[in-house]
C-alpha cells in the first residue's frame, strides 16, 4: 500500500491499519485546496503515525477522521499548515475511541498570514467503556499580520472514567518579547519572523522523505 | 576608539517615569560599573538603549560612534556594536539556537559565512563557555538553568563580537565555577579593546573583571560617578553614606517589604501598578 498521498482530492477510500508499526501516513498538499475526507481505521493492538503538510492555497476543509476500533489501537496525527493571501482553509481533526486502551494525540501547528483565515477543529471521543484510554488534542496557530483570522478549538468528549486525556490550544500574535530578544541580536524583523515559523513549520519534514521533503522545504522558504 | 554617549536620558514604562536624566560617557577600553539599588533604574537604562519596546524615551539622545542610537532599529543598533546581555533572556520554542546563531552572525557580515567557518566559531565559543555542544542544537534557551541561560549570553556576546557590551546581573544564578568562566570571556573581551556597562549587585564579579569606573544610579539618575574603591564601599555599607556625604536622598527606599521582593526591578513594579 502506498503511504504518501500527494494532493489527493474528495473523498478517500478508508484506510485500514491492521498492524503494529505501519509505514507512517503521509499527506502533503501543494497545489489549490479543497474539500478532503480522509478516514483512518485502527484496529486491536495496531498503531499508526499520520502526518499531514498543508502548503495548499485557496479554500478548503481537510477533515480526518480516525477511529480507533480495537483495544490497544493507536494513532498520532501531527499536521502543520500554512495559510496566506486570502486562504480559508480548516483542519478538523476527529479521534474515536471505541474500545478500551486505545491511545491518540492530535497536533496541529499553523501559521496564518495576509488576509487568510485558518481554523483547526477537532473533537476527540472516548465512548463509554473505552476505559484507559489516553487521549490529547492540541492545535497551536501564529497570527502574523491584522487582517488574518484564527480559530482553534480542541474538543474532548469523555463518556467513561478511568482516561487520561488533554486538549491545549493557542491562538496568537508573535510574542513581542521574543521578536524584541532576536532583533537585539541584529536579526532583521522578517529573519526573526522566519526562524519563529520555522519552528512551528520544520518539523513536519522530518515524516518525509525525498521528492516531497524537498516540495515542503521549498514550500515553507517561498511562505514566509 | 568607540564612544558611547547618553544625554538629558528621560524613560518611561506606562506613564511612569523611572529615568529622570541620565548622563553618561563610555568609551572603548573601559569597563563602567553601574550600581545602585533595586528599582532606581539601571535596568531600564540598559534596556531603553538596546530599544526594548516597553521603554518610551521622551526626551534626551544617546550617541553610538556619533550615530543616533534612538533613531535605529533593535536590530540595527546590535549591528552598529551594541549588545545586552539580558537579565531574563527569552526562551524561544521551535527556534534553533545555532540557526539562530547563524542568523545572528550572518546578519553583520556582507557574505554569509562558509558552514565550516560557522561550525568551528561555535564549537570553540561553546567550549569556551564550557556549555556541552550539544545544546547548539535546542531550542533557544528553552528548559535551559538560569545558569545555563547566563551562559548563553556571554556565548552570543563573544560570538557577535560588540563594541559596547552591557550586562545585565549576568552574575545572577551563576555558581562559582560558572562566574569564572564568564568572567574570563569578559576579560578576553576586555583585553580586545570592547566597553563595558555592567549592572551587578555583587563585589564578586567585580573582583574578576575590574571596573575602570563606577557610576551609581540613584532616582532615575547617574549622582555619583568614581573609582572603583566606591564598590568595596557599597559592598560592606549599602547606599546609606550617600544621603550622609553627599546628600543624595533615595526616595522609595523603604518601600514596604510586601512592594519589593528579590529580582524586583524598577519595570516590574511600574507593570505591575496598572
Amino acid at each position: 500500500m502506498n503511504s504518501l498521498f500527494v494532493d489527493p482530492k474528495g473523498q478517500l477510500d478508508d484506510i485500514i491499519i491492521e498492524n503494529e508499526g505501519t509505514s507512517p501516513l503521509l499527506f502533503a498538499f501543494f497545489e489549490d485546496a479543497c474539500d478532503r475526507d480522509i478516514r483512518i481505521r485502527v484496529k486491536g493492538n495496531a498503531s499508526v503515525k499520520i502526518a499531514l503538510a498543508d502548503f495548499s492555497r485557496g479554500n478548503g476543509e481537510t477533515r480526518v477522521s480516525i477511529d480507533l476500533d480495537e483495544p490497544g489501537a493507536s494513532a498520532e496525527f501531527h499536521a502543520a499548515v500554512l495559510s496566506s493571501g486570502d486562504d480559508r482553509k480548516t483542519v478538523l481533526a476527529n479521534c474515536f475511541h471505541h474500545a478500551h486502551h486505545t491511545d491518540g494525540l492530535i497536533e496541529n501547528y499553523g501559521i496564518a498570514e495576509g488576509n487568510s483565515r485558518l481554523s483547526f477543529l477537532g473533537k476527540s471521543d472516548i465512548s463509554k467503556g473505552a476505559y484507559g484510554s489516553k487521549t490529547r488534542q492540541s492545535a497551536k496557530i501564529i497570527v502574523f499580520d491584522e487582517h488574518c483570522v484564527a480559530q482553534a478549538s480542541p474538543i474532548l468528549c469523555i463518556d467513561e472514567n478511568d482516561v487520561q486525556a488533554s486538549h491545549a490550544a493557542v491562538v496568537g500574535k508573535l510574542n513581542e518579547e521574543h521578536i524584541y530578544y532576536l532583533l537585539s541580536r541584529g536579526l532583521s524583523l522578517a529573519d526573526a519572523r522566519r526562524l519563529i515559523s520555522l519552528g512551528y513549520l520544520k518539523p513536519i519534514e522530518s515524516f518525509f522523505e525525498g521528492e516531497t521533503r524537498n516540495r515542503i522545504e521549498e514550500a515553507i522558504e517561498r511562505g514566509i | 576608539m568607540s564612544e558611547l554617549i547618553i544625554r538629558d536620558l528621560r524613560v518611561s514604562v506606562k506613564g511612569t517615569e523611572i529615568l529622570k536624566g541620565v548622563n553618561l560617557t563610555i568609551h572603548s577600553g573601559e569597563t563602567v560599573a553601574l550600581l545602585g539599588p533595586n528599582g532606581h533604574g539601571k535596568s531600564t537604562l540598559l534596556g531603553a538603549l538596546m530599544g526594548n519596546p516597553n521603554y518610551t524615551i521622551t526626551e534626551g539622545k544617546a550617541y553610538l560612534d556619533g550615530r543616533d542610537l534612538f533613531a535605529m532599529s533593535v536590530d540595527e543598533r546590535s549591528k552598529a556594536g551594541l549588545f545586552l546581555a539580558m537579565q531574563y533572556p527569552s526562551e524561544i520554542p521551535g527556534v534553533n539556537s545555532a540557526d539562530f546563531l547563524k542568523a545572528a552572525m550572518n546578519a553583520r557580515r556582507e557574505k554569509p559565512m562558509s558552514l565550516f567557518q560557522f561550525y568551528s566559531s561555535l564549537k570553540n565559543a561553546y567550549a569556551d563557555m564550557g556549555i556541552p555542544f550539544e545544546m547548539s542544537n535546542r531550542n533557544l534557551n528553552e528548559g535551559f538553568s538560569g545558569g545555563e541561560k547566563k551562559r548563553n549570553e556571554i556565548l552570543q556576546m563573544k560570538l557577535l563580537d560588540p563594541k559596547f557590551a552591557m550586562l545585565d546581573e549576568i552574575d545572577s544564578g551563576l555558581d562559582v565555577d560558572a562566574i569564572n568562566v564568564v568572567s574570563k570571556a569578559i576579560n578576553e573581551e576586555q583585553e580586545k579593546g570592547r566597553g563595558f556597562l555592567v549592572v551587578s549587585h555583587y563585589a564578586r564579579l567585580y573582583d574578576l573583571i575590574r571596573p575602570t569606573r563606577v557610576a551609581i544610579m540613584i532616582n532615575g539618575r547617574i549622582q555619583l560617578e568614581g573609582d572603583p574603591s566606591i564598590i568595596t564601599r557599597i559592598d560592606r555599607e549599602g547606599y546609606e553614606w550617600l544621603k550622609r556625604e553627599h546628600g543624595i536622598k533615595i526616595e522609595k527606599d523603604n518601600a514596604p517589604m510586601n512592594d519589593v521582593s528579590i529580582g524586583v526591578c524598577a519595570t516590574r513594579e511600574a507593570v505591575g501598578k496598572e
